[in-house]
């Protein structure tokens, strides 16, 4: 009883769990220009996830799946009907590809050509396969994947977990209720996924129907997709934090008006790339400093990936600052000693030495 | 230009132990004079001297070509010297006019008669403060004032100012300087202590630095720039003597997150500071006096509240925590050890034995509520052999015990309730260098074991050589995170001081 007075009287004073705060961009995610320094960069327009498949990088960007050939130019591989939402392999052969609409198609492998819809899902944000079982994230029940805007401006939370058997067909769903899930792996024997809205990874508890358990909350930025490094994680967060869409957050009339009223472009909340107009919200003084934007500027959009020890706790990071040029980081992955994320803000790949190779932990 | 202060060879020993070696100073008439250096550094030890607070062991001062022996701040007020001291020395039971007036000559004063000087007399120097206001009901700049304009009533030739704008808004500070130059301009002298560089700089004519207690270098103002100052302040070479070597230390890596500090403010001394600290580390918190550090602390450890609205947030394993008093603080695993042991740190009349049972009863990890000799004996017993305190036996009063066996009865006090974080402020302020030793191997022992450690200090050496990571603090936030291995002492200054 008390408790509950406590958090109401924390609602109006906005204290405690009602706080509009942040945490702070230290220790293991000390800002670092990692990524505006990569070793190399190739772009491509739409570029969105990455996957290693036959040996080789493939990328999906708009309705086409792409090869990094020898020479580094891009091979397409494979055109859809509808955009890709995301990537997986499947095996060392077949790579798993969502469409927007929410189909799955299978390329290559003991099931190539096979289709799969799941439920009503249509927003397939990431994808992760253990023998023929596929994990699949579906961020919302209500928006696709390209209305993650629209979906936190609503604090949406319909998003759920499915397990899917390749072999069957027959489709299970994990977990339920959740805030955009965005990313997915398989830890084990237990099914790991991001929950971006609430800012945290979570467990599904194997054995406990659909029991969930946080393993890292409170992360400062929006979690993406997670891929395997080394006995670790990469962590893709594909956009930060800021006091002021933490504030918005918490004013559903002024969001439901703003969503009415003002572009897309121009609403007051996380982006891929922001800066890029002087329509946008955040502008003068807060961003700038004589006509230069502040690399610590509270920015709408940052590029940022974590590696996560194999307790899932923060060890190092890869940044782009707000005044970077890699922002929106949506995959990452490791391959052949290289760490390789897309950055969808910029439409552009880069490439740069495994940290345990070369950056080691700053935590 | 000719000399109104003049200091020749002085030396000042507390126990033994040299706080000024050696320094001679001049200040001549109707210039302004900052004196800089670290904390420790001996700024505030001479001008005591000058200002009559205390004595010289050896050396000399002479006021206006004549050699002065001032045994109190009367006389040396007599001489026309005053000082503003950092932590005001005002009544907070009287009003603004009562505390102006109260040294005065007069064995009477009418109340109406002074507080209608007083209004004049503040308006005269341009201070918004109320003459009738109780100084306890003021805020800090406006104590500020009240001190300033009690110097300049007194009619002083030399006004000492400590640290006077570590409190003060930028309005405020902008007031203080224009009374600083027409101060100059009726030909009073003016030395000038602050850890801020830049006014130092703009305000100065001239600029001298102390270090370790000794005198480094004086010149013109315009001699100097930030970076030279910066190395004239920190270039020692007692540090490795003291503090050994940091290249065979081991930098430990961080544990899970423990504090999670967030858009922290209080007041105008802790401005919307965030950091974290983490488990197995040692995460040093060094800034100069008045960034905020100790009132982070506090807050975090329930002894002080954060603004009422926007206080931020503090969170504890990733749960939200707001102390109301230290108390739940501490059954939730959270210990402050403070910076002023004497007044806050002990029971000075009670025993070893007693006060590091205290520690017990307040973390509520004992068996029974009521006092139970035989435990609280084996719990001093087994803490005197920790932390090695010399006592006759665990009967000793604390207030018989030098400075650093104090403070290891203050520490054990605050180990032996098993905390999850541990903040210690300036933990070997005033404690010989044996004591600072072994006070260091009891902090790396509490990272070893996996507590989350927060060490804030004003002497770099020390925090550069116990650190795992360092956090620079200034005017009331975090600006700033080294490595311990890649720090040093110039880039940790640079950042605290700019």
């Amino acid at each position: 009883m008390i408790a509950s007075i406590s958090r109401a009287i924390d609602r109006i004073l906005g204290r405690g769990e009602a706080a509009v705060t942040l945490p702070a961009l230290d220790g293991a995610l000390r800002p670092n220009r990692a990524l505006d320094e990569a070793d190399w960069r190739r772009p491509l327009p739409g570029v969105d996830c990455i996957a290693v498949h036959k040996g080789s990088l493939v990328v999906s960007a708009g309705q086409t799946v792409y090869r990094l050939a020898a020479g580094g130019a891009w091979e397409s591989i494979g055109s859809y009907e509808a955009s890709v939402s995301c990537i997986a392999p499947v095996d060392a052969d077949s790579l798993a590809v969502a469409l927007h609409e929410g189909a799955i198609l299978i390329q290559g492998g003991r099931f190539d050509g096979r289709r799969y819809k799941i439920g009503s899902a249509k927003c397939i944000t990431a994808m992760a396969a253990s023998g023929e079982e596929l994990y699949v994230a579906n961020g919302s029940a209500s928006n696709g994947p390209d209305e993650w805007q629209t979906d936190l401006m609503q604090c949406n939370a319909s998003g759920s977990i499915w397990r899917l058997n390749l072999e069957t067909g027959v489709e299970t769903r994990l977990a339920d209720g959740l805030a955009w899930p965005a990313g997915i792996a398989i830890a084990g024997s237990d099914v790991v996924f991001s929950e971006s809205w609430r800012h945290r990874i979570v467990r599904v508890v194997s054995g406990g129907p659909r029991e969930t358990e946080v393993l890292y909350a409170d992360l400062p930025g929006y979690p993406g997709r997670l891929s395997s490094f080394g006995d670790g994680w990469w962590l893709a967060v594909f956009a930060p934090r800021s006091q002021l869409v933490e504030f918005i957050l918490r004013e559903p009339a002024y969001r439901e008006r703003m969503m009415a009223e003002v572009p897309q472009p121009f609403w007051v909340a996380p982006k891929l790339r922001s800066g890029r107009s002087y329509y946008e919200p955040l502008q003068g003084g807060a961003v700038k400093h004589l006509g230069l934007l502040k690399p610590w500027a509270p920015a709408m959009s940052r590029g940022m990936c974590v590696w996560l020890d194999a307790s899932f706790q923060p060890r190092s990071s890869l940044q782009s600052r707000a005044d970077g040029n890699t922002h929106g980081i949506t995959s990452i992955i490791d391959h052949a000693g290289e760490t390789i994320a897309v950055s969808r803000g910029d439409n552009v790949v880069v490439g740069l030495r495994s940290p345990a190779l070369g950056l080691g932990s700053s935590a | 230009m000719n000399a109104i202060v003049e200091v020749r060879n002085v030396t000042k020993e507390y126990h033994g132990i040299p706080a000024v070696k050696n320094v001679s100073f001049t200040l001549y008439r109707g210039e302004i004079h900052a004196l800089l250096g670290e904390n420790g550094a001996g700024k505030s030890t001479l001008t005591k001297m000058i200002a009559g607070v205390v004595q010289a062991t050896s050396g000399e001062v002479w006021i206006d070509g004549v050699k002065a022996e001032m045994t109190s701040p009367s006389q040396a007020l007599n001489l026309g010297i005053a000082m503003v001291y950092q932590e005001t020395s005002l009544v907070p039971s009287l009003t603004v006019a009562q505390n102006i007036y109260l040294i005065d000559d007069k064995r009477f004063h009418r109340l109406r008669g002074i507080y209608i000087a007083g209004q004049q007399f503040l308006q005269s120097l341009n201070f918004h403060v109320d003459p009738t206001a109780l100084v306890s009901s003021l805020g800090a700049g406006q104590k500020q004032m009240v001190e300033i304009a009690r110097a300049v009533h007194h009619n002083a030739q030399v006004i000492i100012f400590d640290e006077p704008t570590a409190t003060l808004t930028p309005e405020e500070k902008h007031q203080f300087f224009s009374l600083v130059a027409r101060l100059k301009q009726r030909g009073v002298s003016i030395i000038f202590i602050s850890h801020a560089l830049e006014e130092a700089l703009t305000v100065a004519d001239r600029i001298t630095v102390l270090r370790d207690g000794q005198h480094v270098v004086t010149d013109v103002a315009s001699a100097f720039d930030r970076d030279s100052i910066v190395r004239a302040m920190v270039g020692r070479t007692l540090t490795n003597e003291l503090y050994g070597s940091r290249e065979a230390r081991r930098i430990r890596p961080a544990g899970s997150k423990v504090l999670s500090v967030q858009n922290l403010s209080m007041g105008n001394l802790v401005r919307n500071t965030s950091f974290s600290v983490f488990s197995g580390q040692v995460t040093g918190v060094f800034g100069l006096i008045g960034s905020g550090r100790t009132e982070t602390a506090k807050v975090i450890a329930g002894v002080l509240k954060r603004d009422f609205f926007h206080g931020g947030q503090v969170r504890l394993d990733g749960r939200s925590v707001r102390y109301r008093v230290p108390r739940p603080a501490v059954r939730d695993g959270i210990v402050y050890v403070t910076e002023d042991r004497k007044l806050e740190g002990f029971f000075e009349t009670m025993s070893i034995a007693e006060n590091i049972y205290l520690g017990a009863m307040a973390a509520e990890q004992l068996k029974c509520t009521t006092v139970n000799m035989s435990e609280m004996r084996a719990i001093a017993k087994e803490w005197i052999s920790t932390v090695n305190i010399k006592a006759i036996n665990a009967d000793a009063r604390v207030i018989e015990l030098s400075g650093g066996n104090q403070q290891k009865v203050v520490i054990s006090k605050a180990v032996v309730q098993k905390p999850r974080l541990i903040m210690f402020d300036e933990p070997t302020r005033g404690v010989d260098v044996g004591a600072i030793t072994e006070i260091h191997q009891v902090i790396d022992q509490l990272a070893d074991q996996g507590i989350a450690v927060m060490v804030i200090s004003s002497y770099l050496p020390e925090i550069l050589q116990i650190s795992d990571r360092i956090l620079v603090c200034r005017q009331g936030r975090i600006v700033e995170e080294f490595d311990a291995d890649r720090a040093d002492e110039e880039t940790v200054m640079y950042a605290a001081v700019h």
